[in-house]
C-alpha cells in the first residue's frame, strides 16, 4: 500500500472518529442533583398522565417540588429494570422488585442506598409492620421502602350459579374441592347435555416454584411449607417435604380424571380468564381480587345477574381439624433510592424528607385516591366514592390516579384503604364480594403457613438460578401430565440438590441464622 | 488495506484498479473521486460505530460483570465464565437442541423457496404468478407473537381448530396438547419457520431465475429437451451460485435459533428439547442478571459462527463453486 493511500484511510478514519465521538456524547446525561426536583421511575398501567396535567401539578404543589417520573407500562418493567440498572441513568427513585438477581447484585455492589438505619429519623417512613419489613430485606438489610399488600391474597372463585345448577354447597376442605371439580365436570353445570366442562383452570405459570401459583397454593393446602419450612430443626425447601408428593398426586388424579383444563400447560395466563366467562371451566385458584375482574368481564358484556356468576371461597381445610392457608409476601415492589443519582448524605435527607412528605396521611390520599371533592368524596368517614365520573377532566384525574400515581403508594392498596381511603366500588355485588373477602382474608390468616426464607437471599441461587429455578416447576409440570412418574419427580428434585440447591440450602440456613432477631 | 473496504468485485477488475490506482497519486484520486469516498462514509461509519465499537463489550466475558462498577471497575476473572459453560450440566444438551434445529432447518426450510420458485417460474399465467407471490409475502410481515398465537388457536389442546380435525379424522377421542408435548416441538418449529419464511425467501432465487438468458432454453428445445431436463440442464446449473452463496450466509447463522420464536414455543412440558443458546443467553443474562456468563455464552456461538462461515467458504471454493470471499 502506497504512503498516499494510507494517508486517505486515516483520513477517512479520522472522521469516522469523530462521527461517533459526536454520537456518544449526545445520548448521556448528568445525573439529577437539582434539590427542587425529584425523579422517579414507576410502572404504568395504562396511558402516562401529563406532566401539566391536573394531577400530577396537585402533587408538586404538595410536595413543593417538581416531579419528573419515568413511566413505563407494566409487561416491560423488568426488562426495561435490567437496562436501566445497567445504564448510567438511573432516576432517583425507583419502583422495584428488591428481590429480582439484577436489583440484589447492584444493591450489593453498592449501586443503591442502605436504609436500614437511616429511616427512624422520618416519622412516616418507619416500617409499619416488621415482619413485611424484614421479607423485603436482603438478607436484613432494607434497601428501600416496600409497598404494604395484603399479607394473604389467595382464594378460590366458583362459577355461583354452577354450583346452584350441581347442588354442592361452597366447598370448605379439600375433598369437598375435588367433588365439586367433578361435579363440574360430569354433570353438565351449562346444561347444554354434552360434556364439555371442567372443573378447575390453570394457566401456564410464568414464575418458577413458590410464585404463588395454583400448585404452590394447593401444596400448602397439603400442609406443605410455603416455600420454605422447617423441618427437624433445618429449614427445606417445601418439595423436599411428603406433602408435596400427595399434594402433587391428588392434583395429577384430577388431571387424569378430566377435571382441569386440558391444556393447563400452555394456556396462556393473561387468558386466565376466557375458559371461566366463556362456561368451560368453574373454578379458579388465584387472588381474591380475581374475583372482581370477572364481574367486570360479565357486567361489560351486559350481563345484568353478574352478581349471581362468580362466588368466592377462602382457602381449603385438610381435614376437620387441620387448615393451612397460603399467605403473601406483604409487599409488592420497594422504592430504592439510588446512589448514582443522590450522591451525598444530604442529598439523601433530601430525597427522603420528600418521600416522608409522600408517607403521609394526606400524601397516599392523593396518590390513592385523587383530589377530594374533584374526583371523590369521603362518605362514613373512611371510605372514597367517586364523583363527578362523566368529566372527562375527572377522568383523566381518575385515570392518572389508577394507571400511574397509585404505583407511589406505599401505605395502603385501593382495596384496603391503609392510611388513605378505602374505595368503595359501585354496584352492590361488588361490595359484598368485597366485604366477603375481607371476611375470608381475616379467617385464613389465623391458619397461615409463612415462608420463612423471604428476607434471605442465598448466593448460589443468586449465581445459578438460571440453571436451577425451573427444574423443580418443570418436573411438576411433567408430573400431573404423566410425562413422567412419581420416580421421575423424585429423581428431578435430586438433580436440584445436585445441581446446587444443597448449597443453597445450606446459605439459607446460615443466612436465616445470621439475621436480626 | 483500503481495497478491503471497497466492495470486492472479481479479481481481475481489482487488480486492474490496483495498478491503475498506484500510478495516479493519491490528492488527484482523493479529488477525482471525492463524491464517491464522501459516500462511502455513512457506511463506514455505520460499521464503526454499531458494529465494531460494541465488540468491545464482549470484554464482559472475561469479567464479572457489575453494571455499577463498569467495565473499568469489574474484576477479571479470566476464563471463569468460560470454563462454567463448558463443564457445566446444560452445554449438551443446549448443542444437541440447537444443532439438531439447525439441522430440521437446512434439511426442510432452506430448500423451500428454491422449489417454490422453480414452481412459480414454471407458471405460465402472469396474473396468477404474480398474486401467489404477493400473497406469500404476507407471512413475512408478521410477528413471531402473532405466529405463536395462530398455532395456539389451531392446536390448543381444548378448542384448537385443527387439533378438532385430526381428532375427528383418526377417530380418536383423546386430547393431546401439541404444544405442550416434547416430540411436537421439533415439527411446529419447523412448520411455523416453513410458513413464516418461505414465500419471503423466493424473492432472491425469482430474481436469479429472471437472469437466466432464454436464449439457453430456446437451445434446449431446440435440442429435443422436456421441462424437466430444460429444468435441470439450464434453470439449476443458471441459479446454483445464489444457492451456493445463500447456504454459505445460512452457516454462519446455524446457531442462531432466533429467540423469539423458540420462548414463545417453550412451556415447562418442553422445555428440554425447547433450551437453545439463544434463549438460555436470555434467561441466564436478562432474568438472572450474569451479563459476563450469558456473553460469554455468546461469544462461543460467534467464535463458533465466525468457523462456520469460513468452513462452507471453503468448502464451496474446494468443490469448484465460487465462494463468498
Amino acid at each position: 500500500m502506497s504512503a498516499p493511500r494510507r494517508r486517505l484511510l486515516v483520513g477517512v478514519l479520522t472522521l469516522t472518529a469523530a462521527l461517533t465521538a459526536s454520537a456518544c456524547s449526545g445520548g448521556g446525561s448528568a445525573p439529577q442533583t437539582d434539590p427542587n426536583t425529584i425523579t422517579f421511575m414507576s410502572k404504568l398501567f395504562g396511558t402516562a398522565p401529563e406532566p401539566t396535567g391536573e394531577m400530577q401539578q396537585a402533587l408538586e404543589k404538595f410536595l413543593g417540588k417538581k416531579l419528573k417520573v419515568t413511566w413505563v407500562p407494566n409487561a416491560e418493567y423488568s426488562e426495561k429494570m435490567n437496562v436501566t440498572l445497567a445504564s448510567d441513568n438511573i432516576p432517583q427513585v425507583v419502583v422495584v422488585d428488591p428481590h429480582m438477581p439484577a436489583f440484589v447484585k447492584a444493591a450489593q455492589a453498592g449501586a443503591f442506598w442502605d436504609l436500614t438505619d437511616k429511616l427512624d429519623k422520618y416519622p412516616n417512613l418507619k416500617p409499619a409492620d416488621a415482619q413485611s419489613a424484614l421479607n423485603s430485606s436482603i438478607n436484613g438489610r432494607t434497601y428501600g421502602l416496600y409497598r404494604m399488600r395484603p399479607l394473604l391474597r389467595s382464594a378460590v372463585v366458583i362459577r355461583k350459579d354452577w354450583l346452584k345448577k350441581v347442588g354442592l354447597e361452597e366447598p370448605k376442605t379439600i375433598e369437598d374441592f375435588y367433588q365439586v371439580a367433578k361435579a363440574f365436570t360430569e354433570k353438565d353445570p351449562d346444561g347444554n347435555g354434552k360434556k364439555d366442562t371442567y372443573g378447575l383452570i390453570i394457566p401456564k405459570w410464568p414464575g418458577d416454584y413458590a410464585s404463588a401459583s395454583p400448585y404452590d397454593v394447593i401444596e400448602t393446602w397439603f400442609g406443605a411449607p410455603t416455600g420454605w419450612g422447617e423441618r427437624d430443626g433445618k429449614v427445606v425447601p417445601g418439595f423436599d417435604t411428603p406433602e408435596f408428593v400427595e399434594a402433587n398426586k391428588w392434583l395429577k388424579k384430577m388431571v387424569d380424571e378430566g377435571l382441569v383444563n386440558p391444556d393447563f400447560a400452555t394456556l396462556d395466563s393473561a387468558k386466565w380468564n376466557e375458559p371461566f366467562f366463556h362456561g368451560r371451566g368453574g373454578m379458579i385458584i388465584d387472588v381474591n381480587i380475581r374475583s372482581r375482574q370477572l364481574f367486570d368481564l360479565y357486567r361489560e358484556s351486559g350481563d345484568k345477574d353478574y352478581g349471581d356468576k362468580v362466588t368466592m371461597v377462602g382457602n381449603m381445610a385438610k381435614s376437620d381439624t387441620e387448615k393451612f392457608s397460603y399467605p403473601f409476601t406483604g409487599y409488592a415492589d420497594s422504592l430504592a433510592i439510588s446512589k448514582q443519582s443522590v450522591r451525598t448524605d444530604a442529598d439523601l435527607d433530601n430525597v427522603l424528607k420528600t418521600l416522608d412528605k409522600l408517607a403521609t396521611k394526606e400524601g397516599q390520599i392523593l396518590l390513592q385516591n385523587g383530589i377530594e371533592g374533584r374526583n371523590f368524596e369521603v362518605e362514613n368517614g373512611d371510605t372514597a366514592a367517586l364523583i363527578n365520573e362523566d368529566d372527562p377532566a375527572v377522568k383523566t384525574v381518575q385515570d392518572n390516579v389508577d394507571d400511574a400515581f397509585v404505583q407511589f403508594g406505599t401505605k395502603g392498596t385501593v382495596d384496603i384503604g391503609g392510611i388513605a381511603y378505602q374505595r368503595v366500588p359501585s354496584g352492590q355485588p361488588y361490595r359484598d364480594i368485597l366485604d366477603l373477602q375481607k371476611k375470608l382474608v381475616e379467617e385464613d390468616l389465623k391458619t397461615a403457613v409463612h415462608n420463612l426464607a423471604l428476607p434471605v437471599i442465598s448466593a448460589t441461587q443468586i449465581e445459578k438460578g438460571a440453571q436451577i429455578d425451573k427444574i423443580v416447576s418443570d418436573a411438576r409440570v411433567k408430573f400431573l401430565s404423566g410425562a413422567i412418574d412419581e420416580e421421575g419427580l423424585k429423581a428431578e428434585i435430586k438433580r436440584w440438590h445436585d445441581s446446587g440447591g444443597d448449597q443453597v440450602i445450606k446459605e439459607i440456613n446460615e443466612g436465616l441464622a445470621k439475621l436480626p432477631k | 488495506m483500503a481495497t478491503d473496504l471497497a466492495t470486492p468485485p472479481a479479481k481481475a477488475a481489482r487488480k486492474a484498479r490496483k495498478r491503475r490506482a498506484d500510478k495516479v497519486p493519491l490528492g488527484t484520486a482523493l479529488l477525482r473521486y471525492r463524491w464517491l469516498y464522501l459516500m462511502l462514509l455513512p457506511g463506514l461509519a455505520y460499521f464503526v460505530i454499531f458494529k465494531y465499537l460494541p465488540m468491545y463489550g464482549v470484554t464482559i466475558a472475561f469479567q464479572d460483570f457489575l453494571p455499577f462498577l463498569g467495565y473499568s471497575g469489574s474484576p477479571w476473572v479470566g476464563l471463569k465464565h468460560f470454563e462454567a459453560l463448558f463443564t457445566g450440566g446444560d452445554f449438551g444438551r443446549l448443542l444437541f437442541n440447537t444443532l439438531f434445529l439447525a439441522l430440521l432447518h437446512v434439511v426442510f426450510v432452506f430448500p423451500a423457496p428454491i422449489v417454490v420458485a422453480l414452481l412459480l417460474n414454471e407458471l405460465r399465467l402472469n396474473i396468477l404468478k404474480r398474486s401467489i407471490q404477493s400473497l406469500i409475502y404476507i407471512p413475512h410481515f408478521l410477528s413471531w407473537t402473532i405466529v405463536a398465537s395462530l398455532t395456539y388457536v389451531l392446536f390448543a389442546a381444548d378448542f384448537g381448530v385443527l387439533s378438532g380435525w385430526i381428532r375427528e379424522f383418526l377417530n380418536d377421542t383423546a386430547k393431546i396438547d401439541y404444544m405442550a408435548q416434547e416430540e411436537w416441538f421439533r415439527p411446529l418449529i419447523i412448520l411455523q419457520q416453513l410458513w413464516k419464511m418461505t414465500g419471503w425467501g423466493t424473492i432472491i432465487y425469482l430474481a436469479a431465475l429472471a437472469g437466466v438468458d432464454p436464449n439457453l432454453y430456446e437451445a434446449a428445445r431446440m435440442d429435443g429437451a422436456g421441462r424437466f431436463r430444460q429444468l435441470w440442464h439450464v434453470t439449476l446449473p443458471a441459479i446454483r451460485p445464489t444457492v451456493v452463496v445463500m447456504a454459505i450466509l445460512a452457516s454462519g447463522n446455524l446457531l442462531d435459533t432466533g429467540f423469539e420464536q423458540i420462548w414463545l414455543m417453550t412451556t415447562s412440558l418442553n422445555r428440554d428439547v425447547a433450551n437453545v443458546f439463544d434463549t438460555y443467553v436470555f434467561y441466564a443474562g436478562i432474568q438472572n442478571a450474569s451479563y459476563s456468563y450469558s456473553t460469554a455464552v455468546g461469544l462461543f456461538k460467534g467464535v463458533a459462527g465466525v468457523i462456520l462461515i469460513f468452513g462452507s467458504n471453503w468448502l464451496a471454493k474446494r468443490l469448484g463453486q465460487r465462494g463468498l470471499f
